[in-house]
This record gives C-alpha cells, structure tokens and sequence, in this order.
C-alpha cells in the first residue's frame, strides 16, 4: 500500500508533462480540429457537424468487432483511422500519416478514456456468410420482420420508421436511423460480412442495439442473422452508383409516362445525383436530410419526363417529427443563426439554363440577377409545381400566365417520387428552355426536407449536370461502316490480286529468261 | 532465341515493336510522368494520341524507306503475306479483320455521341490589382501578409485553423486534400491544398483574393458558374482570412510564393 | 528510465487504480457466496416517504403505434414519472450511502435482480443491484424492445429483445449511481439503476414505505432519490440490533 502511495504521488501525469505521448504531436495536428484537444468530441468542427465528432473520454465506438458495450480492438480502431467511415466526415488516414504515426495515435486516442486500463478486448468469434440467394433473402426479410427492424428502418429499409424521430445517440444528438438502401454510406462498410458484424456488435453510442442475445437466446438462428444482413444488402446497389455527367432521356415511342408509379419507367436508366449541404450562402446547411436523388428521364419527342426520387423520412410537415426538429434547431443553430421553429414542407428544385444551346450555364446555386436559372419548384404541402425564374438561392419570382409544366407525386414508406411533365417546346424561349432532341442541356437539383428545419435555401444542392434527349439512330450510322467495309476489303483484294500476278509474271519471265 | 533475334532485326517487325512502344508510351507513360514530381496527373486524350501516332508512323516510314535494302527487306513480310500460298489464312484474316477494324472504326464515327455541354474554365485566372473589401480598397500587387509581422504567429496558427475548421473543411478536408464530406457534391471539386501545383505557387494576396471573392469573384474565363467557393468577406473580417492563410501554409507545410520570386522569374 | 515509467503505469493501473472502471471482470475477494440481499439480523432502517403539495399530472403516453403495449392500460397511458398514493411516494430509491465500516466487502446474492417491460414501461423504475450481481431484463410485451444502459463508469449495454419472454443478464463491475436505461424504441422508457458494492438499499412501493435491513449500529447517511424530484438526504443512527425511522419529505417544488 505504501507502495501504491508512492507512485500514487508520482502519477504517471508527471511523466506526461516531461516526455510528450507518442501520437500527440499528429493528433493535435491531424484529429484535434474535430476531436479536441482532449478528446471529448468538442473540437472546433463540433458544432458544423451532426452527428458530432467521437468523444473518446467514454471509450464508446460504434465500428468494433467486439460484444455490445464492449471496448473496440486495436485493429478497429486501426480499420477506422486507415479507411476512414463513410458516410461521415472523418476521412481514412492511411495517406497522410505514417504507419507509425497511426500507431501512435490509436494509443493516444485510447489514452483519453479510463475504460483502456484493463485487459485487451477480444472480437466476438463469426463464422462465413452462407451463400446468398433469392430464397435467402426473402428469408432475411421476413427475419427483418420478425426483428421488427421496421420500427427504426421503415417498411421498406429508407430510415422512416415510427419510432425514427425520437432516436438520440449517447450524447443526446438527433440521429437517422440508416437508409439501408445506401450502402455506401454504411459507417462500418457495406459488405454483407460487415452489415453481420454490426448486427452482432450493435453500434454502440448509437440506438442500434446489438442482436448476438437473440441467437443466444435461440430466438432466431445463426444463420438466420446472416439473411437479415443478405436482406439488407440487397437493398442497395452492388456498387456504388457512379456519378455520370449526362442524363440520358430515353426516347420512347409510346408516349411519355403517366405519373411516377408508370411501370415504363422501368425503360429509362436511373442516374444518381449526389447532393450535399449548401454551404456557401447565408444561412448555410451543414447537415442535410437527403443525400442524394435519382433520375430518370424520357422524351417521346414532343414532350420531356423527369422522375425524381429520393429517400426523405418524413414526408414534411409531420407532427411525429416535431420533437427531431426541435433537437436539430438546438444542434445546429450556432452556425449562421436560428432555424425555423415549424416544419416548413419537402422542397425539390430542378433547374435548367434559360436559354438552349447556350455554352455558359448560370450561377449553379439558383441562378444570379446577371444571369436568371430557370427552376421547376414542387413543395409538398400543398403539393404543387411551379415554374419560374431564380435570381439566386430563395430568390424565385414564378412564370405568369399559363403553365406548361404538369406534375405527379407520390410519397412511399419513406420515399418521395415526383414525375415532371413539360412540352419539349418552350412557350417563352425568353425564360425557359426548348429541349431539343440530340442536345444536352444544363440541369441541377435542390432538396429540402422540412421535417430537418430545411427550407429553400437551407437544403441540399448539386453541382450542374446535363439532360440529354436521345434521338433515333439515323440510318447512316448502320449504312456508313458497311459501305466502309466493302470499300476496304474490295481494296485489299485488288491489292493481292494484283501482287499475285505481278509474282507470277515475274516468276514466268524468270523461268522464261 | 535466334528465331526472336533475326526477328528483332527485321526493319518490318521492328518498326512494328516501334509503334506498340510508342502507343504504349503515349497511351499509359506520359500519365506517370506528373506523379514523379508530386503533380497530379490526367490520363492523355485519344486526338492527342492520335496525332502523336501519326507522326511516329511517319518518323518510322522515313527510316525504313531512307536505305534502299532496308526498304526491301522491310517490304518482303507484306509482300509475302500477299503472294505466299502458305500464307494463305495469315491473308484471309487480314483482308477480313481490315475491314471489320475501319467498319468499327466509322460506326463510331457516325453514331450519335451524348456529350455534356463544354464548359471553358482556366485554372489560374489573372488577380486584378486591387479590390474591395468590404468597402476598403486593397492594393493585391506587392501585398504581403499583413499578420506574418504583427502580432503571435501561434495565435494566428490557432485562429486559422478555427476558421478552416469551421468553415473550410467541409470541401477542403482535413486532409486539405480538397477530399472534405461534401466535395463529391461540386464540380470542379474543390481544390487540394496538399498538391505542389496549388498554394505553393501562389503569393498569399492572390490566396487572399480567392478566398475573399469567391467563385463569383472569378473573372469572366473563370467561370463564376460552377465554382462553389463562398465569397468569404460575407463571413470573415481581413483578418481572419490572413489568419486561415497562414494555417493552409503551415498545415501543408508548403512556403508561398513571394513577390521577388513572381517577378524575378517574370515567365508568369 | 521508460522502464521506471512503464512500472509505474502498470502499477497505477492494476495495483492502485481504485477507479479503473469495472473494465476487470474478477470479482472482488470475499464477494463469493449467495444469500438474501440484506444480511440477516442487525440493525434496519425504516421510513416512509412523503409528498406535501399538489402532485404533477404524468405525461400521457401515445402508444397507438403499439396496440399490444396500449391495451395494458385502461383508460389511456400514462409515464408514471410522480406516483402518489394519499401522500405517498412510490419508486424512491433509497440506500445508504456513507457510514460504512471501510474494507468491509459483503456477499453478492445469487439470486438476480429483475427488470421488466411491461405495457412498454419499466418496472421498476428506480432500483439498485450489487456490484457483479446479475441484473435479469425481461420483455413481457409482443414487441420490439431495446433495452440500453448508458453508464459513466460502467461498460453500457444495448440489447434487442424482440420477443415476448426473451430475458437477458446482465451485470455491473463497479459502483455507480443512477446508470440510465433507457428504450430507443419507445423514446418514453427511461428507468434507473443503483450500482452498489453493499446491499443497503430499497425502493419504495406504492405506500411510500421502504426497510434497509442488516446495518451495524452507527450513524449513517442515507440518500433518497427520485427520478423527477431529486434528491434527500439524511443522517440516520441506528442501534444495536435495533430500528432506526427515517421519513423523507419530497416536495411539488424539485430540488
């Protein structure tokens, strides 16, 4: 006991102070910004940020590969600082610091909690996934029920359930419940073996629970858990979908679709635009509901259809989701002042250069008074499209006069699906544009959900795109390389005819001489 | 390994092996050169690689064609190909994959191709000489970074990385790679501070100037359309810029470009 | 001299550390052994606690998204945040909470500490269980519970209990007061519990009453805490095999 006495007096902070921690010196100067200084999640990034930066002092992580409640290993921990976590803000390291300086910095990170004294934490043991099949996940389907993921996840897995807006994390911070049809954005990966793992961990700090006690508690399978985790990949596609420039607008004979639930949909490809905060005018939007928004597009070359969907967890203004409103205000009013204190309703914005053929689009961000955007505006409450002209972000004075522009929306268990009509044919060439068929114009998209204390300038936004309207292949395409062909094998023959003989004249005149 | 030799040897097949070395070189090479010197690199347009072959064929047509037995001897593999009864299928494949490869080669010629509209933008747009600030007129030429001789550098480290924190990290990362949460949203992506070819050939009035005006403050062939720079004397006083400045320098570890470099080198 | 450090470290961390956390799962020497959760025979402290004034109305409860949780309760939910039964204050949690001889360790009981979720509440709502005594969760509702623990100096938990029947054990390795529990599912279910290294604690049913049996004789001072209105404490000297009355006020006003 004297002992402890002693070196209780020389704790090993007298240490600290002489001889600085290995991994200080990269922490302070790679991870503090967001982290803090000592670790608490406080640093200067915190409040442009929901969910905020990780606190380390609780020794709570989300991404481990050991039992709920349990401390991550040092190869989660490592997994993390090299890949980083999509999905957030903290980027993988592996680039920027030495194997060593990653190293050092686990060791400082773990150094910030009381909880890493103890003995090391072991990974919980898992098998291999069993092969996936349509079978298996219609099983992990009705596992998922069974499971009541619903309850958070949704009917359809968009992050939409009932008890989705009064999720909190450990430090009392509004969080979604995940879109499990974005896989990409996982925190943890998107692989099936990875979607398992969290299943079985929990993601601790957060409201997902861990389900390793209801294999144990032999409620469902081992194996069982595996489908729910093949369920919930296949929700999403295989891999990431790739941002592509040029919307293609199928060219259909038939007419263009109905409404947003038309299955000939089905014939136009799907092209996904990620959207992010706007950042860049006042009040700026550091966290954004939506993260991205698919689109589609036909032409039966006298009219355009645009469908556009996105998942959105509330279909805004909802009273169940004033409460998330209110902890959003509180979260993220320090950045450019107050948000607003009723939910306003979900905004989509698509907006196009005025003028075809033109090489300079607009202001990408709703336009400028220099050079006005032409913007199609839907809200959901009242459902209603109009188009307009925007000399900036909620700058917007609507057409006068008759309309061209026609619209559906539906709202699916989580998703908004909204279809644009408009004539190729511009009425007022002045302000909107002609889509001509075999050209591409300029197009861009804003998205606000209500529900998030977003509205038309607080909202997500994407950079300019294209919107291409396919013709019909012209019969030269398929005449043109034929008549090239026989051309150059005619050529080529007369070539060989010609040597051939030559050879042989030759050959006799030898002979012959 | 003899056979290999005596073809290695032959004008023909050597001015082949020629030709695949050049493509490679101009299709994959030159794209590997710009990383050796910390430069980011974009892989070689097709035009320009097409030209580049152009000109090697006739380089290598010149060569063979300028000694008379090399001629021959480079002509006897064609004209063989064409009279040799053994060569008889090497013959047929020719006069058939020929055409098929220009048949190819005119079907995508003439089918319709989606482009995006094309957007002109120049990288380093010229600074003006002075502008407003809030009202105040700055004098760009010959400005120095008012903060690098007043005050404490640690404090005004401390401050800019508060501001980049806040404000900058978003697109520009805290890896100042221009790789923040939201860059997969902008085009053009926001810069990397990290790259030899940004901040470290600039002079801090010309970062000054960018950060204070923005994408809107670019001039015309900057195309103020699409960049997603804020215009930050909106948010931040001319201090706190100097401030963020000194940060980007100090974190990147890269020096900025001082006057007497920019106009002793003059070639800018 | 990193030698003399690395001593020094793993000394302050095995040997001295008297607040390591419960990160170490042995228990403690002496804690072997079952029994009641009081000691047999010695001295008890007795008492009721009061409410004086008008109590709160208990928010009410919209569980129509849980019909099977709904049907438990005639006549619409309620969260019984301030129970008061003719002046009377239900779940209190009561334990002494200084005065102990020091060193002095006391058996674990065997027998589990229960918690349940009923008609998506907690019952109880404001309990203790000892350090390492198992603590068993337990879903009586068809539906989805989440049941997590979010401690300060304890590891937490969260668990999901999707089925109606499913319990769970779970223990506490170190001494911590009033660790929240809480359902994400049902953002309304919160509870509370008292790690303890003895077992001198109660909580008070629906008369308010509530009995600390097995305490030496000496002075002790107990503290009373409720979810709502805060705490009470209070110096109490308990005799030699005999009763010692404590009766704790709580008022409308929090403190």
């Amino acid at each position: 006991m004297l002992v402890c006495l002693l070196f209780a007096i020389r704790s090993p902070q007298s240490a600290i102070l002489t001889q600085e921690p290995r991994g200080k010196a990269a922490y302070d100067k790679w991870c503090a910004g967001c982290h803090g200084d000592t670790g608490a999640g406080d640093g200067y990034a915190q409040a442009f940020m929901l969910p905020r930066p990780r606190d380390f002092t609780k020794g709570v992580y989300q991404i481990r590969t050991t039992a709920s409640g349990e401390l991550p290993t040092d190869a989660d921990l490592r997994r993390v600082i090299d890949e980083g976590m999509p999905g957030t803000a903290m980027p993988g390291w592996r680039e920027r610091l030495t194997d060593a300086q990653r190293e050092d910095v686990i060791a400082y990170i773990k150094s910030f909690s009381q909880f890493f004294t103890g003995p090391a934490p072991t990974a919980i043991e898992v098998g291999t996934a069993p092969r996936a099949s349509d079978e298996a996940i219609a099983e992990g389907r009705q596992v998922y029920e069974k499971l009541e993921c619903f309850k958070c996840h949704g009917q359809d897995g968009r992050g939409d359930g009932t008890s989705a807006p009064t999720l909190t994390d450990d430090w009392d911070q509004p969080i979604f419940a995940a879109d499990l049809h974005g896989s990409w954005r996982f925190n943890g990966g998107s692989s099936v073996e990875e979607i398992y793992r969290r299943l079985r961990t929990g993601l601790d700090g957060t409201p997902m629970p861990s389900f390793s006690d209801v294999i144990d508690s032999k409620i469902i399978t081992d194996e069982q858990l595996w489908r729910v985790a093949q369920y919930v990949r296949s929700l999403s596609p295989e891999e990431p979908p790739p941002v592509r420039e040029v919307i293609r607008a199928h060219l259909t004979e038939e007419g263009v679709p109905s409404g947003p639930a038309d299955t000939t949909w089905a014939r136009a490809e799907a092209y996904y635009i990620p959207v992010v905060g706007q950042i860049i005018v006042k009040p700026r939007w550091f966290s954004p509901a939506v993260e991205g928004v698919w689109v589609q597009a036909m032409h039966d070359g006298s009219r355009l259809a645009l469908r556009l969907t996105w998942t959105d967890r509330s279909r805004s203004p909802d009273p169940a989701w004033d409460e998330w409103l209110g902890r959003v205000r509180q979260a993220m009013t320090d950045v450019d002042g107050p948000l607003p204190s009723s939910q306003g309703p979900d905004l989509l914005g698509v907006q196009f250069s005025p003028r075809s053929g033109e090489a300079e689009p607009p202001f990408f961000l709703g336009g400028s008074t220099r050079r006005p955007a032409h913007l199609w505006r839907w809200s959901s409450a009242p459902d209603a499209v109009t188009s307009g002209t925007g000399t900036g972000l909620g700058q917007f004075t609507a057409d006068a006069g008759a309309s061209q522009l026609t619209h559906a929306a539906q709202f699916v268990n989580g998703e908004w699906q909204v279809q644009f009509t408009r004539a190729l044919v511009s009425a007022d060439t002045a302000r909107a544009p002609s889509f001509v068929a075999g050209r591409a114009l300029p197009i861009a998209f804003f998205v606000a959900d209500g529900s998030n204390g977003e509205d038309s300038v607080r909202g997500a936004v994407s950079a300019w795109y294209a919107v291409y309207l396919d013709v019909a292949t012209p019969t030269r395409v398929y005449v043109a390389p034929g008549l090239t062909m026989l051309l150059t094998a005619g050529l080529g023959l007369m070539l060989v005819r010609q040597a051939q003989r030559r050879e042989r004249n030759s050959e006799r005149s030898n002979s012959e001489g | 390994m003899s056979r290999v030799g005596a073809w290695v040897r032959h004008p023909f097949w050597q001015a082949v092996l020629l030709l695949i070395l050049a493509y490679l070189l101009f299709k994959f090479g030159i794209a590997l050169l710009p990383p050796l010197l910390g430069m980011h690199s974009a892989p070689v347009p097709t035009s320009v690689v097409v030209q580049y072959m152009l000109i090697a064929l006739v380089g290598v047509l010149i060569h063979v064609s300028s000694d008379e037995t090399r001629w021959r001897r480079f002509k006897e593999p064609i004209h063989d190909t064409m009279v040799d009864a053994d060569k008889r299928w090497v013959r047929l494949a020719v006069l058939i994959l020929v055409p098929l490869l220009i048949g190819w080669v005119t079907y995508d010629q003439t089918r319709p191709k989606v482009e995006a509209p094309i957007t002109l933008r120049s990288i380093h747009p010229a600074p003006p000489s002075q502008i407003t600030f809030r009202g105040k007129t700055i004098q760009l030429t010959g400005l120095e970074n008012p903060l690098r001789h007043r005050g404490s550098l640690t404090e005004h480290i401390e401050t800019g990385k508060r501001i980049y924190y806040q404000n900058c990290l978003a697109c520009h990362g805290d890896r100042l790679d221009g790789q923040g949460h939201f860059a997969h949203g902008f085009s053009p992506t926001p810069l990397s501070f990290a790259d030899q070819g940004t901040i470290a050939q600039l002079t801090e009035s010309f970062v000054f100037w960018r950060v204070a005006k923005g994408g809107p403050g670019l001039p015309r062939e900057g195309a103020p359309w699409s960049s997603a720079m804020p215009v930050w004397e909106d948010y931040l006083t001319e201090d706190e810029i100097w401030a963020v400045i000194i940060y980007l320098y100090e974190q990147s570890g890269w020096k900025p470009r001082t006057w007497e470099e920019s106009t002793g080198g003059g070639e800018h | 001299m990193r030698v003399a450090f690395g001593i020094v470290l793993a000394l302050t961390a095995f040997g001295c550390g008297g607040d390591n956390g419960g990160a170490s799962d042995q228990p403690a020497a002496g804690q072997e052994g079952g029994g009641a959760i009081a000691p047999a025979g010695g001295g008890t402290i007795t008492g009721t606690v009061s409410f004086t004034g008008t109590p709160p109305a208990n928010p009410t409860i919209d569980m129509s998204e849980e019909p099977a949780c709904a049907q438990k309760h005639a006549g619409g939910a309620r969260d019984p945040q301030v129970v008061v039964n003719d002046g009377k204050l239900a779940n209190v949690f009561v334990f002494v909470k200084s005065g102990l001889p020091a060193g002095q360790t006391y058996p674990v009981p065997s027998s589990a500490a229960m918690l349940d979720q009923d008609g998506c509440l907690y019952e109880p709502r404001n309990f203790g269980v000892m350090v390492g005594q198992q603590l068993e969760i337990k879903n009586s509702d068809p539906v989805l519970h989440n049941i997590k623990a979010v401690p300060t100096k304890n590891r937490g938990f969260n668990i999901s209990q999707p089925t109606e029947g499913m319990t769970t054990r779970r223990t506490f390795n170190t001494e911590e007061i009033g660790v929240p529990l809480e359902c994400n599912v049902h953002g309304w279910m919160k509870a509370s519990v008292t790690v303890l290294n003895h077992p001198f604690f109660a909580s008070t049913g629906n008369d308010g009453t509530f009995t600390i049996r097995g305490l030496p004789a000496g002075t002790y001072e107990i503290e009373a805490r409720h979810e709502k209105l805060g705490t009470r404490t209070q110096s109490v000297t308990v005799p030699q095999d005999g009763t010692a009355t404590a009766d704790i006020t709580f008022g409308a006003a929090a403190s």
